[in-house]
């Protein structure tokens, strides 16, 4: 009987009819198109020049090959040009840091607190939440100089200010943008709708990472909150899903169900692996799909991660006296904690770490989201560890090839807010699309300098307006990338991070 | 009028269908002519198919003397036939590539000498035309007669108006400019430019006419010159410049700030008001700076040209640096790494992530080690011995290699950046690394370096940053300036 053939043979009229059931109609068609196309090309005589089509872009020039083994999907590429920075250290204030209470200093608003909004600042512009006429309100905490390069800052960073010749302030950011999630998706994937590569993907994308053993893209959260573009802001869009960001907890495990229940030990995982593995070899076998691979690698990942990644995150490891520099507390899950995880992280290989810090949204609406109580916490939050950051950045040397990004995803209006009308105890500010300030630091950016300039109340930018594509341009090109060269064919179109408006590399930063 | 019309022949009726628009057309030259504003978009967007539509009349009206003196041979007697033919469609198309002319100039910034020459020219053109065609049917020995003289007048007109019409577009001296200089003196043609002024402003001697109006010229006037003057703004003199255009004065005497013209030539390329527009060659920073100095030392017609000395070094307003991007040869760079490319090849399949090319663009190498820990190892550094010469930056901390690898490292003689983090290396390494001439930064943070081992490193001449922990503190004190400012705590 034609049934006595074994099911596990390929010629089990089970099987057959099920590989054949595969071969859906994009099978056939693309096939077809492939075999007409090489019959066609077989009728021809030898063309040469046909090979090369492939690898130039729409310009004419010759594409950049990101192509890997899918085993190893995140081996580790040499940029295009020689490069000032090997990682980055992404640090984001979501919500929108208030720039006229941390870098901004403008006397002139403080000379007109309280006093009514000029009309010219007013028409035609779209606020989320003020109202008629709201008044001005000056710096809600002093202001002084320091250090060499003589920036100005206010008293609620004391830590960060020991660093201040170090940083490069950017003060004309500019954005389209005045609401959070679509902000903070703009700034970091480049598009304030959903659906596209976030830095980091990119990044590690056209760079891979060093440490096989650890996620190249790796994303720590504070504030107690997850930030309102979600987890997108770290998604891959349309880029293989193995470039995705990998959301690590400071404390505890460092993904969660990473390691393995309690009775399962290394040997056993490593059985159901394998036994993985075959399964998905043999669905790559009849399929194709080169996400198969890219599985099968993640798997692996996972478990060599099972190991290292406990170990990279774990802060018991760093002496009291580091701990207590960057103010981190074992067993919380703190900014704290996370910059310190992010330095261990960068020693390590990783190419792009991620910190997230909810919170900054101060509208004034409450206490947590005032400029008078909540924002002072915030501060409190983040100074130590990010100087303490730098700090051990710069002992390592590491400072060098390490570019770190600091800032939010717009500003905040020169304006009090007053919703509804209101004028509580807590003060705050509305958001601002129109300036925002952002710093960065190492690889390869200069020192002690500040690009752009608002006006005297610090609403319009007057000088050097700088697009958030411009700030991506320019962190892949310390990175080694020309911004327009890195893409990857999607939807016909050779998509990029800059996105398809001209973009500048901010020369005047660059060392 | 109806009746006479049906019953007139084709010819008639052709030669009023083609003579009401030539009134038209006089009438408009006369009544409305381009007087160097501009207009409505979509009279633009129209009168620029003038350069392309005016080709065909133009070929046609030298194609007809061409066919005339032919037909008339033993060989080519068929051309005759054709010659009414094409002499009526030239006839309707030229009239068509006037109007098309006059919608150009109407609505584009278009005034002066030339553009009315060439005007009128092309209104001439087309009544020859009409002319030679409607006297070409004539049998009358007036008629007979007339003909070879209006196609011979015909051809004239087109060369002469075509003529125009190229200094337009191309600039005057578009056929002189690079005429060989025996024709140049046969015809007496002079040096090419603009006829000198008699105003003391601007002459060759002043600061203006010797630095300032020859950038206006090779970068502004194609479009704000004299034929040419887009917003009304025309920057081939010094009053002109001074006047200004339809969005007001372009130069404030002495604050450059202000100065609109500064603005928009120190903008970023891609901004939309960015000058020269349409990807002409923008000003290079040199002139910006001759700019600034000028208009901020009073923007004066008579100032000398030895006047402003020294131009300021940082001046308020900066031209903006761009950055360039080189195209990568991947053969040029294939042959650079030939040498060596087997070698690294089993390097990278041995220590995968460890060492790789420094970019796409270049032979050197970087290793980073650092990420393996103390899976890496002094076997392991020995064996890139081979690869030595091609290292230029080598990262090995937190790797479990001793002083053991000081001569593998200092075998890297073209080594630039060097970390030694957390590893158990001493001053015997630190000796060893003294012939590292081309290094420029170096860590050794937590190691067993002590003072003395890194005093006399600290004179290697490209040694630009060292980054040592607090126990080097006590070495910078007895250090001098020069060599304490390299070192990084």
């Amino acid at each position: 009987m034609k049934y006595d053939i074994d099911l596990a043979s390929a010629q089990h009229p089970e099987r057959r009819f099920a590989d054949l059931q595969a071969q859906t109609r994009r099978h056939f068609l693309r096939t077809l198109s492939g075999g007409l196309g090489s019959m066609f090309l077989g009728s021809m005589a030898s063309f040469p020049a046909l090979a090369a089509s492939g690898d130039r872009d729409i310009d004419g020039e010759l594409r950049l090959d990101l192509k890997r083994d899918p085993k190893s999907p995140l081996a580790a590429l040499p940029p295009q040009f020689a490069a000032r920075a090997k990682r980055v250290i992404y640090l984001h204030m979501a919500g929108a840091p208030s720039q006229l209470e941390l870098f901004e200093y403008k006397p002139e608003l403080i000379k007109l607190d309280g006093q009514d909004c000029p009309a010219s600042l007013l028409t035609g512009k779209r606020f989320a939440f003020i109202t008629g006429v709201p008044k001005l309100m000056g710096p809600q905490y002093p202001f002084h100089q320091h250090g060499q390069s003589g920036h100005w800052i206010s008293d609620r960073l004391p830590h960060l200010e020991q660093h201040l010749d170090e940083l490069c302030f950017i003060k004309s950011m500019r954005t389209d943008q005045f609401n959070h999630a679509p902000a903070q998706l703009l700034v970091q994937t480049g598009n304030p709708r959903l659906g596209y590569p976030s830095l980091g993907s990119w990044v590690v994308y056209g760079l891979g990472t060093e440490n096989q053993n650890l996620p190249g893209f790796i994303v720590l959260i504070s504030g107690g909150n997850t930030p309102d573009g979600g987890k997108q802001l770290w998604g891959t869009g349309f880029l293989p899903s193995v470039y995705q960001g990998v959301q690590c907890r400071s404390h505890g495990e460092p993904v969660l169900y990473l390691d393995s229940p309690k009775d399962v030990t290394t040997a056993k995982r490593r059985t159901v692996l394998d036994a993985i593995d075959q399964l998905n070899q043999q669905h790559y076998a009849e399929f194709g799909n080169p996400e198969t691979v890219t599985r099968i690698a993640q798997y692996e990942m996972s478990f060599r991660m099972q190991m290292d990644a406990t170990d990279a995150m774990d802060i018991h490891k760093e002496p009291e006296g580091v701990r207590t520099k960057y103010g981190s507390k074992i067993g919380e899950s703190s900014f704290a904690n996370n910059c310190l995880v992010a330095r261990r992280l960068a020693e390590r290989g990783v190419r792009f770490m991620q910190l997230y810090h909810w919170g900054w949204d101060s509208h004034g609406s409450s206490a947590a989201d005032s400029l008078n109580v909540g924002f002072v916490k915030r501060c409190q939050e983040v100074d130590q560890p990010i100087a303490a950051l730098l700090s051990d950045l710069k002992e390592r040397g590491m400072i060098e090839d390490t570019l770190v990004v600091w800032g939010g995803e717009f500003g905040r209006t020169s304006m009090r807010e007053n919703r509804s009308g209101q004028v509580t105890k807590f003060t705050g500010r509305d958001h601002h699309p129109g300036a925002f300030t952002i710093w960065m630091a190492g690889g390869g950016v200069k020192p002690g300098m500040t690009f752009g300039q608002t006006d005297d109340l610090g609403y319009e930018i007057v000088k050097d307006p700088v697009e958030v594509r411009d700030l991506h341009a320019t962190m892949l090109y310390l990175l080694g990338f020309d911004h327009r060269r890195l893409n990857y064919s999607f939807q016909g179109l050779d998509q990029k991070l800059t996105g398809v408006k001209p973009s500048r590399v901010v020369a005047e930063v660059l060392a | 009028m109806i009746p006479w019309l049906r019953g007139a022949s084709p010819r008639t009726l052709f030669a009023l269908v083609t003579f009401v628009p030539l009134l038209l057309l006089f009438g408009l030259l006369l009544f409305a002519p381009p007087d160097g504003n501009e207009r409505a978009q979509l009279w633009q967007f129209v009168g620029r198919f003038h350069p392309l539509s005016v080709h065909l009349p133009i070929a046609l009206l030298i194609l007809v003397p061409v066919l005339e003196l032919a037909g008339r041979t033993r060989r080519f007697p068929f051309l005759l036939p054709a010659v009414d033919f094409l002499l009526g469609v030239a006839v309707a198309t030229a009239i068509a590539a006037a109007f098309l002319g006059w919608c150009l100039a109407r609505s584009g910034s278009y005034s002066g000498p030339l553009m009315t020459q060439h005007m009128w020219g092309g209104l001439l053109v087309a009544s020859v035309a009409w002319a030679c065609w409607y006297v070409r049917a004539q049998t009358a020995p007036f008629g007979q007669r007339a003909h070879p003289v209006l196609i011979i007048a015909a051809a004239a007109v087109v060369s002469f108006t075509g003529y125009r019409g190229g200094q337009l577009s191309q600039g005057e001296n578009h056929l002189t400019e690079f005429m060989p200089e025996s024709l140049a003196g046969m015809l007496g043609v002079g040096v090419t430019g603009d006829a000198p002024s008699n105003s003391p402003n601007g002459g060759p001697n002043t600061f203006y006419g010797a630095r300032i109006q020859p950038l206006f010229s090779s970068h502004c006037v194609s479009c704000h010159g004299r034929s040419k003057h887009k917003s009304n703004l025309r920057l081939d003199s010094y009053e002109a410049t001074m006047r200004g255009g339809s969005h007001g004065v372009v130069i404030k005497a002495g604050e450059a700030q202000k100065s609109e013209l500064l603005r928009r030539v120190t903008l970023p390329h891609t901004d939309d008001d960015f000058m020269p527009a349409d990807k002409k060659r923008p000003l290079s920073p040199a002139d910006v700076k001759s700019l600034e100095a000028w208009i901020s030392s009073g923007a004066s017609g008579t100032l000398a040209i030895d006047a402003i000395k020294d131009l300021p070094a940082s001046s308020t307003i900066q031209p903006v640096a761009e950055v360039t991007f080189e195209e990568i040869d991947p053969d040029a760079v294939a042959k650079q790494r030939a040498s060596l490319a087997a070698a690294i090849a089993q390097f990278k399949n041995r220590f995968p992530n460890v060492l790789d090319y420094q970019s796409r663009a270049s032979a050197d190498i970087v290793v980073n080690a650092a990420w393996k820990g103390a899976k890496f190892g002094d076997a392991d550094l020995a064996a890139l011995a081979p690869l030595s010469e091609r290292i230029v930056a080598a990262d090995f901390s937190n790797t479990a290699i001793t002083d053991k690898s000081a001569g593998a490292i200092a075998a890297m003689k073209h080594l630039r950046s060097l970390r030694l983090m957390h590893t158990r290396i001493s001053d015997t390494t630190l000796h060893s690394l003294g012939s590292l001439d081309k290094l420029e930064v170096l860590s050794i943070f937590d190691t067993a370096v002590t003072p003395s081992g890194l005093q006399e490193l600290l004179r290697l001449p490209k040694l630009r940053r060292v980054y040592a922990s607090d126990k080097m503190m006590s070495l910078a004190s007895s250090l001098p300036p020069d060599l304490k400012s390299k070192l990084v705590f």
